[in-house]
């Protein structure tokens, strides 16, 4: 018996309008989530990943498939039963009560009679308002917060009830860039002190990656890849996850050596690349060469595997990043280089040298 | 600046018509303290005497309650029928909700006659006497589209998030309404349920066939109005007009702080 | 295997899973079946009865059953039911032109015009008083205005421009148009401002920033935003006029008889349940069609902002 929550063939799908056929908004959701851990589904909008939250939370019904809770099928159990708590992008906080009502109330409905008293909700609610520091907001109103403040109280609401599974439906959309980067570091203490299962759902990659046990790349209602933030990143399996996160920039190259001890692939102008990676593709296959900014440096010509052309230069503030044609039109790559190197001119022959350990391909043809 | 277009023009016509609208009640009000035998001119001095011989009138005193009665029935019924209504239309999906939909919103686009007429023989073959009740019942169901309508707008505009919260920490159906759904609809329900009185103590259509012994206040007003033997109906005309203004004031001015100024409520 | 303990905080030990399905099916039910059940007694089984009684005849102040459809024929074809419908209609969408058409100015002036919040609240109060004003005041101040010794008349002798009173003013297709139109023209301010609301300020400052003019504006911008809501309040307002019985009786005479007198005629003394019947499900039929039509012409026409 597994434990955890399992996904086996999720799909949904929304009836068109007028009676035309509707999109396939889920569309074969497989994925193993296990306790205690901190899952993140990452994907643009419309890719399915809140979809597939709210059918975890009960709120939408699969069109097929199911999900199941430590072995058991819990596709048709009603929302008020599965105790995983939501925290919603809007907050959702109940504007007729206050800050220390609305945490409480997950308390003192029916099917919670019996268990607390009065002064233990009380104090409960004043532990969990300390935990996410709005102690002393206890009695205001939601329209008097903040949205950070909000979003901790939903946070707080969430919470109390000590679920097993937390669902977060991007809670940070809303907040501005560096309350973002607050929360997030307040989330993954929180994480951590209550050993829960965060399901997380964000179009934030630079948050999935911070935060994440695992990230479950989605796009177009599938799962494009599933692991660990460091192999999403440095070993993507598709061209989508390599072009979705961090900067990175598919060259079309094919296979002129294989083997145990890495590979050569050979760029359309003839160049050539080595590569730690023995990725089994067999001679002669076509692949995209992922070369991400951070791993390509520029040199003098002659002294790098690449050649080309600088093109554009962006001043980033942490980096410059140059924009070079490659030679004889095989592609244009992006190149970060600090602040304080000499800067190339525009238009000059460049050389790129290529590290060999982060140098990757993925699959076919484009 | 959302202004456009030539601003004398428009206020001068917009003016005009403000006039036009006000016109005829000014005159009501004027003939109501004259001092004559018949509605119209000539106008001799002014008199209270009309208002004096309505405010005596116990036929129109009764009436009034009668309507006051029947108003308070219809609100009461709009509110425990249509409430569920709203909600139901806009939670759930369900086979024929479109016929349901259409039959709700019927009332609006009837003459009040024929719904009148509708009712009067189920009444009749159902050999019940026809009397304020039977007002009542037809009156609500025409005006319980006022307040599906509106409930239903506003819960539109509340969205799921919060009810969906709510279940999501453990609440059951009647603890959602509680806790959730009422406290939102609050302001919507009330507005409907005073438009519901207002309209049910005008309505004169439906109410034309299905009225028994008792008279509500457009029946009465009505019979005045036929005879038009004294200006006694100026005098009443004027009181209605002001009661009217007070409420609407009155209203306006509560549900204003909820902002429903431009909201154009028909 | 559905047997299961639910762990965590907060479940009671040794819970058996409950259907979602089940329960969200419960709860549906419990919302619609009140509502439904007052609809199916107080709309479906009168309208039913109707059909029963339209399909019978009236033979000397009794009511005889029967399974014919002749009422129905006569309705669209004798007279004077089937004139007396066309009038109405024509009385109806009179009325409901008519009241737009003076409504323009004064909803464009609310919307548009208003310089302050304050103005606006005031202005807009002032078109809802004539609009709760009762109905029956509003229909017996034009009968008092437009009478032979009504102040129209008074204000044309006094100016000299007539000798004796003008008595075209009353009594006729004309003061019922009129009466209706001021009846409704609130009605229509109060909708057509909800409409052109609807339109955003940045809509119309980028328009002027480009270069439009005011006409252009109201053409292509305010119109084709505020028409479709127009024409559903026009529909309504059009409904309401034709099926009025009270201002044909006060101001209207004996050639502007309209279809829910004749309706109250047939129930009183002409006795003919069975024709009244079948007009009523005529103009019902004739309501559910004109929701549909403006259901889908709105649909079609309305600009999604």
């Amino acid at each position: 018996m597994t434990t955890g929550i399992e996904l086996r063939d999720l799909r949904k799908k929304y009836d068109g309008h007028g009676g035309g056929a509707g999109a396939w908004a889920v569309d074969g959701v497989d994925m193993q989530i296990g306790r205690g851990q901190f899952v993140t589904l990452l994907g643009p909008s419309g890719c399915g990943k809140t979809t597939t939250l709210r059918m975890i939370a009960g709120f939408e019904t699969p069109s097929s498939g199911e999900i199941l809770r430590d072995g058991v099928d819990i596709t048709d159990q009603p929302v008020t039963d599965r105790e995983m708590r939501m925290v919603f992008q809007d907050f959702a906080l109940f504007p007729n009560m206050s800050v220390a009502e609305n945490v409480a109330f997950g308390l003192k409905t029916r099917r919670m009679k019996g268990r607390f008293d009065a002064a233990q909700i009380r104090r409960k609610v004043g532990e969990y308002l300390d935990l996410v520091r709005l102690g002393s907001h206890a009695d205001k109103r939601p329209h008097q917060l903040s949205g950070g403040q909000k979003q901790r109280v939903a946070l707080a609401r969430a919470l109390i009830t000590d679920p097993e599974v937390v669902l977060f439906d991007e809670p940070l959309g809303s907040l501005d860039a560096h309350l973002r980067k607050v929360m997030q570091v307040e989330l993954i203490r929180l994480h951590r002190e209550l050993g829960k299962t965060f399901i997380y759902v964000t179009h934030d990659q630079d948050e999935a990656m911070a935060m994440s046990d695992a990230i479950a790349v989605m796009n177009a209602g599938k799962v494009q890849q599933f692991g660990t933030p460091r192999e999403i990143y440095d070993r993507p399996t598709s061209r989508y996850v390599a072009g979705f996160i961090g900067h990175a920039h598919i060259v079309e190259a094919t296979v002129a050596d294989s083997g145990s001890s890495g590979m050569v692939v050979r760029l359309a102008n003839g160049e050539t690349v080595r590569l730690a990676d023995p990725a089994n593709v067999a001679k002669g296959a076509s692949v995209g060469l992922m070369l991400r900014a951070e791993d390509l440096s520029l040199a003098r010509p002659g002294e790098g595997e690449l050649h080309g052309e600088v093109a554009d230069s962006l001043y980033r503030g942490e980096y410059v990043e140059y924009v070079v044609e490659l030679k004889g039109g095989a592609g244009t790559v992006h190149v970060h280089e600090p602040t304080d190197l000499e800067p190339f001119a525009h238009g000059a022959a460049v050389a790129l040298k290529v590290n060999p350990q982060k140098a990757h391909v993925v699959g076919g043809a484009a | 600046m959302r202004a456009f277009g030539n601003r004398p023009f428009v206020i001068s016509l917009a003016s005009a018509v403000l006039l036009f609208l006000y016109a005829p009640l000014i005159v009501i009000v004027i003939f109501s303290f004259n001092d004559s035998d018949y509605t119209g001119l000539p106008f001799n001095g002014v008199t209270l005497r009309w208002y004096a011989e309505l405010l005596s009138d116990s036929k129109i005193l009764g009436s009034i309650w009668n309507s006051v009665y029947v108003g308070l029935g219809v609100v009461v019924l709009s509110v425990t029928f249509g409430l569920p209504a709203a909600i139901a239309l806009e939670r759930y999906e369900f086979p024929g909700k479109g016929l349901f939909r259409r039959i709700v919103m019927l009332p609006i686009v009837l003459p009040g006659i024929i719904t009148g007429v509708a009712l009067l023989s189920f009444y009749l073959t159902l050999h019940l006497r026809l009397s304020l009740h039977t007002i009542m019942l037809g009156q609500g169901t025409a005006l319980m589209c006022i307040t599906i309508t509106e409930v239903f707008a506003r819960l539109q505009q509340m969205g799921k998030s919060q009810s969906e919260a709510a279940v999501n920490l453990g609440a059951n159906e009647w603890e959602v309404f509680r806790h959730v759904t009422l406290p939102g609809i609050k302001s919507s329900l009330f507005g409907a349920m005073l438009i519901a009185f207002s309209i049910s103590f005008d309505e004169i259509a439906v109410t034309f066939l299905l009225t028994g012994r008792e008279n509500t206040l457009p029946m009465t007003l009505w019979s005045l109005l036929r005879r038009e033997v004294t200006p006694e109906v100026n005098a009443a005309s004027t009181l209605i007009i002001a009661v009217s203004v007070i409420l609407i004031v009155i209203g306006m001015y509560a549900s204003r702080g909820k902002g429903a100024a431009g909201n154009g409520a028909h | 295997m559905t047997q299961a303990t639910l762990t965590g905080a907060g479940a009671a030990p040794g819970l058996v899973l409950r259907s979602a399905r089940r329960i969200e099916r419960r709860r549906m039910l419990m919302w619609l079946i009140p509502p439904i059940a007052w609809f199916t007694v107080f709309m479906l089984v009168p309208y039913g009865l109707l059909f029963y009684y339209s399909l019978g005849h009236a033979e000397d102040m009794r009511f005889v059953p029967g399974l014919s459809l002749a009422n129905f024929v006569k309705v669209f074809t004798a007279e004077p039911y089937l004139g007396v419908i066309l009038k109405s209609a024509r009385i109806g969408l009179m009325t409901a032109v008519f009241s737009a058409i003076i409504a323009w100015p004064l909803a464009f002036a609310l919307a548009f015009h208003t310089r302050s919040a304050a103005t606006k609240f005031a202005i807009y109060l002032m078109v809802i008083v004539p609009w709760w004003a009762s109905y029956l005041v509003k229909a017996y101040a034009w009968k008092t205005i437009l009478g032979t010794n009504g102040i129209l008349n008074a204000t044309l002798q006094g100016l000299g421009l007539t000798n004796e009173p003008v008595r075209l003013f009353l009594y006729n297709e004309f003061s019922v148009v009129l009466t209706l139109t001021y009846i409704f023209t609130p009605f229509a301010v109060l909708s057509i401002y909800a409409q052109l609301e609807r339109v955003p300020t940045s809509m119309i400052e980028a328009a002027k920033n480009l270069g439009a003019g005011g006409w252009e504006i109201f053409r292509r911008i305010v119109l084709p935003i505020s028409i479709p809501g127009v024409i559903a309040g026009g529909v309504i307002t059009f409904s309401l006029a034709f099926g009025d019985f009270v201002a044909p009786v006060l101001v209207g005479g004996s050639d502007s008889l309209m279809i829910s007198n004749i309706v109250i005629n047939l129930l009183g003394v002409a006795f003919d349940w069975p024709m009244a019947a079948a007009i009523g499900l005529v103009i019902i039929t004739l309501g559910l069609g004109l929701i549909s039509l403006t259901g889908w012409l709105e649909e079609k026409t309305q600009v999604r902002l």
